[in-house]
């Protein structure tokens, strides 16, 4: 009976020490060493019993043990018990899993980290999420550009929180406001609020969003702030609506490889926002068709290419509806005259039909990026000088950007991750990548007919051309810095800052999650 | 044809068009833990039946657990088209708080929307080592007693109270001596699973236990399943008439469009079909024929209701189950 009793001491001693230390977090190695201890027993009867076998003694009793526990151990009730205590154990253990992972499934989800902070529901059917992004810059002219009257100085350009998310799976809202330099809180362009809008994803083919938003119009302008690739967007952005008020369906068809937008919306100038329509009660239609054919291609050089085409129509009315237009150092190079309305003071306004149309592509394959637009606007204006006299204006602009990322990642319209963040001390340096751009903006001429001129020949150009290198350097998801160099010459115009060069040094620290 | 005509003529050809196309039709059926098998036939037998009436094919998704657990996944927002609860409190729970029906369900279908009932039995180890004969074995020191949670499982709250019935049957309606006993009865018990099919797993799968509270037809199920030669039925002299109901979600069913399915559905467990499915199943069937048909497998026992001991479902969970109850003061966990 000798190893008989060692079994059943150790069996005790294994059980006594689960059953007196049982915690949920450490049940589990607790029952390892039990089933370990076991194994170890197991063995050790299986050796007792061959001995006992081979020295005849007979009167030994039948144990026999495995891992699940003691299985069979002949009608001895404290070994039952054990037994039983290691079962319950055991089960006590499989239900509080169950029981955590159910509580898991009805738990919401916190989450923190690149993208921002989000807590998204245990069904995933609510969201809500903080996001946001600030951009320091620098913009230092050079000495040599006369009649220039820019600073060179620091400023905000944007500070912009963000607040988005899901209701009830289908709903989608998003609010971003601006608090950088120059915003202001005008009634009828409220630079504060910059989105305030609900999607709602009936299906993804058909959606509706109302609210404030980009008009589907320009390529670039439809880019977030957060991913330009240089600090100041182009030319075309200028001829194109920025945010508006009203309402657009939207979809992706055919497995995402047709984006159609189209829209309602209350009209405005080129370049510009609007919170209200304070100029007519006439309202602008707005659409845009962008396709990406291979997306889906086995060919990588053909995935990353995507073109369309967007456009404007709309009857506009009155002063506010006529833009300046700015180089890229925001210096403004074109306004129409805005005096009283008289001989000598003319005016000009909105008076009719403003159309635009503006093809656009993109492409990108690997680390080499490339994209261009091309806008027309076409704008029916009013010259008041005592007398009234019409015209039709068309202005356009185009320009054509290029990257590469020198490090190797993959880049897209929205941006990438650099694969290798900034640690000097673990040998990561970012991403770096390099830019250049070359657009022109081209007014039209009848804008300065010798009889009844629309803008001041002196102080406005008729066009400007413009390029840039530029050098980003992506420390991860959330830093970067942009390093730009931009030139402007100026065509037309007699004033002393249209006679030279527009030379700007940009510099961008940007944080964004 | 002018081109009214043959507008007309086209239009009418696409409504008959589409009149005549079958449908896929979708149910959720919220159920409680131990009619996995049940409705399982029953989902098959009605789909084929309704597809020979309509056309339509109507496919039925099941989902199961403890039945108060249940309940509240309903109340929270879970699109059941029906539920086949395992008690009326929870249903009328749904109908209180979530206001997805009206509050007289119970009068919607035949015999209080309750197409079958069951009982609750012992399931002991095969030779019954313990000697389990009645309740009071159970409440025996060293008998460890298999019952899920009262507080999440229907099938609990049955067990409970039919234990609470036998000894007020047998002390002449002694409250105290019953409340004793239950205390004592769940001292006995070492784990307590949210459901009825885990307390099922624990005592037969997992070996926990001498003796297994049991639904009725768990407990046949189980001895079908695992053997004879493992577990073996105990029938106590006295338990409870347990009388699980069902109803359609109205508010659910609507938004779905299934309203006449889903009522079509409960009211085929009442045909002689699914009477026939219930009583296979080891569920008490209502229909004489069918109880008839398998009257040599239930052993005939007292039988006490809700009604008669506890003034109803509302009374007994008032006072039992509802947090600060009889169940919350007497258990202690182990």
């Amino acid at each position: 009976m000798k190893f008989n009793k060692l079994v059943l001491a150790a069996v005790v001693l294994g059980a006594q020490t689960v059953s007196s230390n049982l915690r949920a977090d450490a049940a589990t190695d607790q029952l390892d060493a039990l089933k370990k201890q076991i194994e170890q027993l197991t063995e050790k009867v299986l050796i007792l019993e061959k001995q006992a076998t081979t020295a005849k003694i007979q009167q030994a009793p039948a144990v026999s043990l495995n891992t699940n526990g003691l299985a069979g151990v002949a009608a001895d009730p404290r070994v039952e018990q054990l037994d039983q205590k290691v079962r319950i154990l055991e089960r006590q253990r499989e239900l509080d899993l169950e029981s955590a992972a159910e509580k898991a499934k009805q738990t919401p989800r916190v989450s923190l980290g690149a993208n921002g902070f989000s807590v998204t529901s245990a069904d995933s059917n609510f969201v809500f999420k903080v996001r946001g992004y600030v951009q320091a810059d620098s913009r230092l002219f050079a000495s040599d550009h006369v009649g220039s009257t820019a600073n060179d100085t620091f400023l905000i350009r944007r500070a912009r929180p963000i607040l988005e998310g899901t209701l009830y799976e289908k709903y989608d809202f998003r609010v971003m406001t601006d608090f950088a330099t120059g915003i202001n809180s005008s009634a009828a362009n409220n630079g504060f609020l910059q989105d305030a809008y609900l999607n709602a994803r009936f299906l993804p083919e058909f959606q509706v969003q109302i609210g404030k938003m980009k008009e589907p119009v320009g390529l670039e302008r439809l880019q977030s702030g957060a991913n330009l690739l240089f600090v100041e967007r182009g030319y075309p952005t200028q001829l194109v609506p920025n945010r508006d008020v009203g309402l657009q369906i939207q979809g992706d068809l055919f497995a995402g490889k047709l984006r159609y937008e189209a829209g309602v919306f209350n009209g405005v100038g080129d370049g510009a926002s609007g919170d209200v329509d304070a100029s007519d009660d006439e309202k602008d239609i707005a659409g845009r068709l962008f396709a990406t054919p291979f997306k889906d291609s086995g060919t990588d050089a053909l995935r990353g290419l995507g073109f369309g085409v967007a456009g404007t129509y709309g009857n506009q009315d009155g002063a506010g509806l006529v833009s300046k237009y700015k180089s890229p150092g925001q210096q403004q190079f074109f306004a129409y005259r805005s005096g009283a309305g008289t001989a000598t003071a003319p005016n000009v306004v909105a008076d009719g039909d403003h159309w635009r149309v503006s093809p656009q592509a993109s492409y990108y394959w690997g680390p080499f990026g490339l994209f261009g637009e091309y806008v027309i606007s076409d704008q029916r204006v009013r010259r008041d000088a005592g007398t009234s006299s019409f015209a039709h204006v068309q202005n356009t602009a185009w320009q054509v950007a290029a990257s590469f990322i020198l490090t190797g990642e993959e880049d897209s319209w929205k941006g990438f991750t650099p694969k290798n963040p900034f640690n000097p001390a673990k040998g990561g340096w970012g991403a770096w990548q390099l830019a250049a751009r070359v657009g022109q903006f081209d007014v039209d001429n009848r804008v300065f007919s010798t009889s009844g001129s629309l803008a001041d020949s002196a102080t406005s150009a008729s066009g400007a051309t413009s390029w840039s290198v530029g050098l980003n350097w992506y420390f991860n998801k959330n830093v970067k810095l942009n390093f730009d160099y931009e030139q402007t010459d100026f065509t037309g115009g007699t004033s002393a800052f249209l006679k030279n060069s527009e030379k700007v040094f940009f510099t961008r620290a940007q944080v964004s999650f | 044809m002018n081109s009214f005509n043959f507008l007309k003529t086209a239009s009418l050809a696409l409504a008959l068009a589409s009149a005549a196309q079958a449908k896929d039709i979708k149910l959720l059926n919220v159920s409680y833990d131990p009619t996995r098998e049940l409705y399982q036939e029953v989902n098959a037998a009605f789909a084929k039946s309704w597809k020979a009436k309509t056309g339509d094919t109507v496919t039925i998704q099941q989902s199961h657990g403890g039945a108060g657990k249940q309940a509240r996944a309903v109340i929270d927002g879970l699109q059941a088209d029906v539920v086949t609860l395992a008690l009326a409190y929870d249903i009328d729970a749904i109908a209180e708080k979530a206001r997805l029906f009206p509050a007289d369900w119970q009068k919607r279908l035949p015999h209080n929307s309750a197409p079958y009932t069951s009982t609750i039995i012992f399931l002991v180890r095969k030779g019954n080592p313990k000697g389990i004969k009645d309740w009071d074995d159970l409440v025996k020191p060293g008998v460890s007693v298999i019952t899920p949670n009262p507080k999440t499982s229907g099938g609990a709250r049955w067990n409970y109270l039919a234990a609470w019935g036998y000894v007020l049957e047998k002390t002449g309606n002694d409250e105290a001596k019953a409340r004793d006993f239950i205390a004592k009865l769940f001292k006995n018990v070492p784990v307590l699973d949210s459901g009825a099919r885990g307390a099922t797993t624990t005592f037969v799968q997992r070996g926990i236990g001498d003796v297994f509270i049991s639904w009725e037809n768990e407990a046949f199920l189980a001895v079908k399943e695992f053997g004879a030669d493992k577990v073996e039925i105990i029938v106590p002299s006295v338990s409870i008439l347990a009388e699980p109901p069902v109803t359609v979600v109205d508010k659910f069913a609507k938004k779905h469009g299934t309203e006449a399915v889903a009522k079509a559905y409960l009211e085929f467990l009442y045909s002689d079909a699914g009477q026939d499915i219930v009583g296979k199943h080891f569920y008490r069937p209502r229909s004489e024929k069918a109880a008839a048909k398998y009257a040599n497998v239930f052993t005939k026992l007292k039988l006490f209701t809700i009604d008669e001991v506890f003034g109803g479902w509302q009374k007994a969970q008032k006072a039992h189950f509802n947090d600060g109850g009889v169940f919350d003061q007497i258990y202690k966990p182990q």
